[in-house]
């Protein structure tokens, strides 16, 4: 097992080290950050004073040993637009994103496990019908659009909830409950679609046979078979999630990574977006090996 | 006994709420984003300035934007021109910093050199120019300054000028130290900035105790947060969640739409082809349409609240049958009115930009003028906008917005009419003299010039095609009286908002 993380530690560094390098390159194709840091009338002098101060004249090698030799100090530079510290600003807004993340797969996992299960059990009668057009629904429908009518009817008519912002438990629901709908629509439709498959298998029907109560039936026979597609897909929601998301952070004023991402971009803060890249692959890679042990834990084949 | 002292408990907390209900005198105010920084010489800059100008950080001088009275006293009490390139300001005494020193005249002139400075990128030395300016101290409550060449409007530049204690480090400050009525007592990235009312304040003591700002990028979410009560005030939102008379207000932003002409290439350099441009756009047929109602059609570069703003000159009429008169005119004398013009804008410069450049790009085709329109973000944008102009495009019509809510035309004319000025499209010496001529004269004479320079511009050589003076909306709940200006865009001055 040790031999298996240190194996994708490895890959993963190596595609860590691509990314950085395509990072740093890349987005200095995007332009001049003194263009958007100063006015639009702002005299040439102040352009050049502006890109003297913060480096941007060297020849891009050269910026980019002084990057790497920093970041050999664990020294990720300093915001442009904020004059902090980048990855203090990302660790900042990482938190936020992790937290939401984290708490949004969870009930998602949960609800869309047992609503899969139970649709796939009574494939084609009522509950099945309704749970798979409300999940694709939730799978189709806009995020940006939910959020905004979930702020009108449950903030504004309904006031239940605060609008937006952060401070008390209540101002998580709605951003919460508007990540929570896509994943959920997917991960239904993957769980319903992975359990008739097992439902229908031979080890069901021979448990059936001795007679297993219904229950173990689902949840401990065809359940465990079926879970695998499932944490695929999981994992890959959760990688988006992760990686910030942008919509709610938005709407929501919620301080994650991805609008920090996203402006920083727009801001051409390099440091930051560098910054952010680095954090939140590190947090896809740890959540990926995480994904290959669950697998490992459910299936022996893959442990040898 | 249980009952007694459950009563007893809830009436000590009735009372106890009561007076600090009646208290209540904080403020919640949502904008559109947050300030990255708190640095008082990036004031100027619109997310820094609404939080921080005059409620942190004060200046010498201060323009009224809401009435009159033209340029008053702050910290300074008041000023004088002691010789043609010299001005001297008497500063006022017994004020103190929010870390409790002292304000004083090496203060002014620390400040001074510190937003000048070439070690950090200050705003301030943009509305300065090219000009070279000595701050020397004379006494502990007088200070002088030497400019060259003559700066008459000193004073009025002062007010772009915050002062810091003269401790203050030459690099970027996050927690701004200020002789305002506020200071900052809170700052969580991503989430609030917290100002509050200092007790030792020198002015008047204004009525919000508090000022909360948190910020919302989505204008429905903003108008949403008044209309429940979690915010007091949004001072801009947009036209289409404008949706509320009784809480909802539009004003003027300051900003100017208007096209820039290059005159040094053919078609353009021909005066009858300028005016026919002027006479194609169907204006008012785009407010209350395509930008909000209350819009206002320019005729010049500033607002109307701005000096020298001339009344006798008239909006262009609508006359679609006349520019193709002056057409044939000009083709008739050889000129290439059929010439390819590249008509310029910024993506998402004002709401609804895409849908406005497109009709005017049409209402200018049914004239006759061989139009192109073509977008560029910022970056790509500004090598369009300011010069050295690129050469390979042929002649650019180029769409813009400025924005000058300081109450004088000399931060618009001298770079957008000069023939030295970066965003200029015309070399017209007359213009030239006017405006070195307005720019160094005061008082009355210094209106007549302004005025006499914009009826120039726009009647007799037609120098560019002016649009708009746009307008914001800002919701404002039932809590608080508050009035948004001309100025709101740039400082909001909370000593303005008061409780009903």
């Amino acid at each position: 097992m040790t031999s298996f993380i240190q194996k994708r530690a490895l890959t993963s560094l190596i595609s860590l080290v691509g990314l950085v390098v395509l990072v740093f390159f890349l987005s200095r194709l995007t332009g001049d950050p003194a263009a958007l840091f100063l006015p639009i009338d702002a005299t040439d002098a102040m352009r050049e004073q502006f890109r003297e101060i913060h480096g941007l004249n060297d020849p891009l090698l050269v910026q980019f040993w002084h990057y790497i030799v920093d970041l050999a100090h664990l020294n990720f530079g300093e915001s442009i637009r904020k004059a902090r510290p980048a990855i203090d600003v990302v660790l900042e807004g990482f938190l936020w994103t992790f937290q939401l993340a984290v708490i949004t797969m969870v009930l998602v996992t949960g609800a869309a496990v047992v609503v899969g299960s139970l649709a796939a059990f009574k494939a084609g009668g009522f509950f099945d019908r309704f749970a798979s057009f409300v999940s694709l629904i939730g799978a189709s429908a806009p995020d940006f659009w939910i959020a905004i009518v979930g702020i009108v009817v449950f903030a504004v008519s309904l006031g239940w909830v605060p609008t937006s912002g952060t401070g008390t438990p209540l101002h998580w629901i709605l951003p919460i409950a508007v990540l929570f709908i896509r994943p959920f629509g997917l991960i239904v439709q993957v769980v319903r679609g992975s359990m008739i498959t097992a439902l229908s298998s031979a080890y069901v029907k021979t448990a059936r046979a001795k007679g297993v109560r219904t229950r173990p039936i689902i949840f401990v026979h065809a359940l465990r078979n079926a879970l695998l597609p499932v944490i695929t897909v999981i994992g890959d929601q959760a990688a988006a999630l992760l990686n910030g998301a942008v919509v709610v952070e938005t709407i929501f004023g919620f301080p994650g990574v991805g609008k920090l991402m996203i402006d920083s971009i727009l801001q051409r803060d390099f440091n930051v977006v560098l910054a952010a890249i680095m954090v939140t692959a590190l947090a896809i890679f740890i959540m990926n090996l995480l994904i290959d042990l669950a697998y490992s834990l459910l299936d022996p084949r893959i442990r040898n | 006994m249980l009952k007694k002292s459950l009563l007893l408990g809830a009436l000590a907390l009735v009372a106890s709420a009561a007076p600090a209900l009646a208290q209540d005198h904080s403020v919640k105010i949502v904008l559109n984003e947050e300030a990255d920084l708190l640095e008082p010489c990036m004031a100027t800059r619109s997310n820094i300035g609404r939080i921080i100008l005059e409620n942190v950080n004060e200046t010498l001088t201060e323009l009224d934007v809401r009435g009159k009275k033209g340029l008053m006293p702050r910290l300074a009490e008041s000023w004088e021109q002691t010789s043609p390139n010299e001005w001297r300001f008497h500063l006022r005494k017994g004020v103190k910093f929010s870390d409790g020193s002292d304000f004083d005249a090496t203060d002014v002139k620390a400040s001074f050199d510190r937003a000048m400075d070439k070690s950090i990128t200050c705003e301030t030395p943009r509305y300065f120019g090219d000009m070279t300016i000595q701050a020397s101290v004379v006494d502990p409550y007088t200070v002088d300054f030497v400019t060259d060449p003559v700066q008459p409007i000193l004073p009025l530049l002062m007010s772009l000028v915050t002062i810091v204690p003269s401790e203050t480090p030459v690099k970027f400050v996050r927690q701004p130290v200020g002789t305002g009525p506020y200071k900052v007592t809170d700052w969580t990235p991503g989430q609030q900035i917290v100002l509050s009312r200092r007790d030792d304040y020198w002015g008047d003591k204004p009525q919000v105790d508090k000022a909360t700002y948190v910020f919302r990028q989505d204008p429905a979410v903003r108008a949403a947060m008044v209309k429940t009560g979690e915010a007091d005030i949004a001072p801009s939102i947009s036209a289409d969640v404008a949706d509320d008379p009784k809480m909802d207000v539009s004003f003027l932003n300051s900003e100017t739409v208007y096209i820039r002409l290059d005159q040094s290439m053919a078609p353009i350099n021909d005066v009858r082809v300028r005016k026919a441009l002027n006479l194609a756009i169907d204006r008012q047929a785009f407010v209350g349409t395509l930008v909000p109602k209350g819009t206002e059609l320019a005729v010049a570069m500033f607002p109307p609240s701005t000096l020298g703003w001339n009344p006798d000159v008239k909006v262009p009429p609508y006359d679609p049958a006349e520019a193709k008169k002056l057409l044939a005119a000009a083709k008739a004398d050889g000129v290439p009115v059929d010439t390819k013009l590249t008509l310029v804008a910024r993506t998402a410069n004002f709401p609804n930009v895409t849908e406005v450049m497109e009709a005017i790009q049409q209402q200018l085709q049914e004239v006759g003028f061989n139009v192109d329109l073509k977008f560029y973000e910022v970056a790509e944008f500004e090598k369009m906008y300011s010069k050295p102009y690129p050469t390979d495009m042929g002649p650019q019509l180029v769409t813009a917005m400025h924005d000058n809510s300081k109450g004088d035309p000399v931060f618009s004319m001298f770079f957008k009419y000069a023939s030295d000025g970066r965003q200029s499209g015309l070399k017209d010496p007359k213009v030239d003299d006017l405006i070195s001529a307005a720019s160094e004269a005061t008082g009355d004479s210094r209106a007549q010039l302004w005025s006499q320079l914009v009826k120039y511009l726009h009647d007799d050589i037609w120098a560019d095609v002016l649009l708009f003076h746009m307008v914001d909306f800002a919701r404002v709940g039932p809590r608080v009286d508050f009035t948004p200006s001309i100025a709101t865009n740039a400082q909001l001055q909370l000593s303005s908002i008061s409780f009903k």
